[in-house]
């Protein structure tokens, strides 16, 4: 999208000034020197961590990965919720489907390796990827969450991207993000007390249908079920 | 004719349902631009115009800066 593209459709008014060739091939130059310059500065980063924690490097190279893939790709989660209601479109709901079903099946292969197939040695604190209790509290935040996302205008991956990208608003939106991230960090507690919001037990599939066999065709079943409902719902939106 | 809306500054919903509404007071062939800065708009306002079966292109006008041009039909 670096070339400016010449429009059929006819208009009457007045174009909006485009930014001059040469103005935007100076724009372009410092684009590229900054890119050359981060690119030095994530490598120092990397080096930096890995100082720290044994897995530093690896954790910040892939950081960047994924920022580079959501900013080129321009997926957002919140319009994968989104958009159904709004638009009728579903083609991120379903992406987002496949990157659950995706990661699911991963997360299954790493603790089917740790704990064997059957789940005596079963151990929900050493399971890999976030088995955490369910509950009201879900709800509630997940309900918080989305009306902040909207507001915001992305959810917290799309936010940082859009920093990034320059979006100023969304530097606002940073500052309560993080306001909000802390007062989430002291409120924890308080709900962790009460019984009625946080039920503190986990509930992981496999333990629930008795075994991986059960888990896996409920689990996978519903996202497929899932994907075909996204599928009609845009077809019959689109009428 | 013709109507522009400023939609600089406003984040992904915005521009998509501010287009939305204005496109249904316009008559067929009436053409409208929607100025956009936001990247996530910048897909999901096109995407959503062409499904609905109107005329559609994009206009840079600088750097993350973008006229939709909207034909109803």
């Amino acid at each position: 999208m670096s070339e400016t593209t010449q429009t059929k459709i006819k208009r009457t008014g007045r174009r909006r000034e485009a930014v001059k060739p040469e103005e935007r091939k100076k724009k372009q130059l410092i684009q590229r020197i900054i890119g050359v310059i981060a690119v030095i500065l994530v490598i120092f980063m990397a080096i930096f961590a890995q100082g720290i924690n044994q897995k530093g490097a690896f954790i910040v190279l892939i950081g960047v990965g994924f920022g580079y893939v959501l900013q080129r790709s321009r997926f957002c989660l919140t319009a994968a919720i989104r958009d159904p209601f709004l638009t009728g479109g579903t083609e991120l709901t379903k992406a987002l489907i496949i990157l659950l079903a995706v990661s699911s099946f991963l997360y299954m292969g790493i603790n089917m390796a740790k704990f064997g197939l059957g789940l005596e040695t079963l151990n929900l604190k050493l399971a890999a990827g976030y088995i955490k209790p369910v509950g009201l509290h879900t709800a509630i935040g997940a309900f918080l969450f989305g009306i902040g996302a909207v507001i915001a205008g992305g959810c917290a991956s799309g936010t940082l991207m859009r920093i990034g990208e320059g979006f100023t608003q969304q530097w606002i939106a940073i500052i309560f993000f993080v306001t909000g991230t802390i007062i989430g960090k002291f409120l924890m507690p308080i709900v962790k007390k009460s019984s009625v919001l946080y039920t503190g037990k986990a509930i992981f599939l496999p333990s629930l249908f008795g075994g991986w066999l059960g888990a896996v065709i409920v689990h996978f079943g519903l996202l497929f079920a899932l994907y075909i409902a996204a599928d009609k719902w845009s077809r019959r939106k689109q009428k | 004719m013709e109507k522009i809306l400023d939609c600089l500054g406003e984040a992904c919903p915005i521009p998509l349902v501010k287009a939305q509404k204005a496109l249904e007071e316009m008559a067929t062939g009436d053409i409208l631009i929607v100025g956009i800065d936001h990247s996530c708009a910048m897909k999901n306002l096109p995407d959503w115009a062409r499904e609905a079966g109107h005329n559609v292109e994009i206009d840079e006008i600088g750097e993350g800066e973008w006229d939709v041009v909207i034909e109803k039909s």
